[in-house]
């Protein structure tokens, strides 16, 4: 009975050659594997120098978008008539004015999550309405500000995932990141 | 039992290596999917956590700097060491900055005579090739932190803007 199996099944695969080329291929592949994708975002100087004469004037002012980054939240500047068509709101003297995107836990925001993305994305959303053309945001962070929450207001006023842009990518906002010394 | 039998038999006892076989096909196969051939390759520390990020940018060579929670290095060459202070705007709380005899208002002064080099040196690559590709546009990767405050990449970016460097490129680790 043996007998007869033996000589009905196929010769046995001589795997060891294989196995060999698979061990010396794997420590050499997991040298060169990348468990983390990297990406880069740019952002550039402020230019240096006298501004551009500008030969015509532009029929709207120029956006001058900027955005202050405290530990009380975001404050957008240079956009007051879009955020606040009936007029800014009153500040007394010597007092600093409420930041635009509050802090969800209302005080001073503790970790990154504590800001407003969502909120910011939508409020920029309506300026890009205004400026379809406009591509460019500053960013004026305040000393103490980690580099986590800069990163994530880049990317909050990157573009915006909830709509759909040109071919399927979400909605360009401001890609164009100019980080500003802020003042010192 | 069974070997014993084999030994009898004469021939050494076989291993059935099929089940690793198709266990080292798996790993080769995820190994294949994780290959990468990025140019910039980023140690992971304690000291150096990069923040996650929506960008799809893919990295460019170019002059590395990496500032990480202890000292600042720029193509992996050390080039001063940052120190933990007491945080005078929140007592109790301690804040990394570079230390004060360091620095000149903004400028970081070591910083600026290795940027300097690096800048010096990209320019003569560029004139000698010649080619538009090759030229010096400037570019810094910067290798950042998560927690680092704000104040001390403001001071890095200031120096590096200083030694001609005008182009920063943040790296990030790209959200899945």
């Amino acid at each position: 009975m043996a007998v007869k199996r033996r000589s009905m099944e196929a010769p046995d695969l001589n795997l060891v050659p294989i196995m060999n080329l698979v061990t010396i291929l794997i420590p050499f592949l997991i040298m060169a594997a990348q468990f983390v994708q990297l990406a880069v975002i740019d952002s550039t100087l402020p230019a240096i120098g006298a501004p551009q004469p500008q030969d015509e004037e532009p029929e709207k002012p120029p956006l001058n978008l900027s955005l202050a980054i405290t530990d009380r939240g975001v404050t957008v500047l240079g956009a007051d008539a879009i955020l606040h068509p009936e007029g800014a709101p009153e500040v007394s003297e010597g007092e600093a004015r409420p930041p635009t995107i509050p802090c969800t836990s209302g005080g001073v925001c503790t970790s990154v999550e504590d800001y407003d993305w969502n909120k910011l994305t939508v409020k920029l959303g309506l300026i890009k309405d205004e400026y379809p053309d406009e591509e460019n945001v500053i960013l004026v962070p305040d000393n103490h500000i980690k580099y986590e929450v800069l990163v994530k207001t880049m990317d909050s006023s990157r573009d915006d995932p909830s709509k759909p842009g040109a071919e399927g990518d979400p909605r360009l906002l401001f890609p164009f990141v100019v980080i500003a010394g802020g003042a010192k | 039992m069974a070997l014993k039998k084999a030994r009898r038999a004469g021939s050494g006892a076989e291993l059935n290596i099929t089940s690793m076989m198709d266990m080292m096909t798996i790993i080769l196969v995820f190994l294949l999917k994780s290959y990468s051939t990025q140019d910039i390759s980023v140690a992971p520390s304690e000291d150096l956590e990069l923040p996650v990020s929506t960008v799809k940018k893919n990295p460019q060579m170019a002059v590395n700097l990496i500032v990480s929670k202890k000292n600042i290095v720029v193509d992996g060459v050390p080039v001063l060491s940052l120190e933990k202070v007491d945080d005078e705007d929140n007592p109790g709380q301690k804040k990394i900055q570079v230390p004060e005899d360091q620095r000149n208002g903004q400028l970081i002064d070591a910083l600026l005579d290795e940027l300097s080099k690096k800048a010096d040196t990209a320019k003569n690559i560029g004139q000698q090739s010649g080619s538009e590709e090759h030229a010096f546009k400037g570019r810094l990767l910067i290798q950042c932190d998560k927690k680092l405050p704000f104040e001390v990449l403001r001071q890095v970016m200031y120096t590096a803007g200083q030694a001609q460097f005008s182009e920063f490129k943040f790296i990030v680790y790209k959200m899945e």
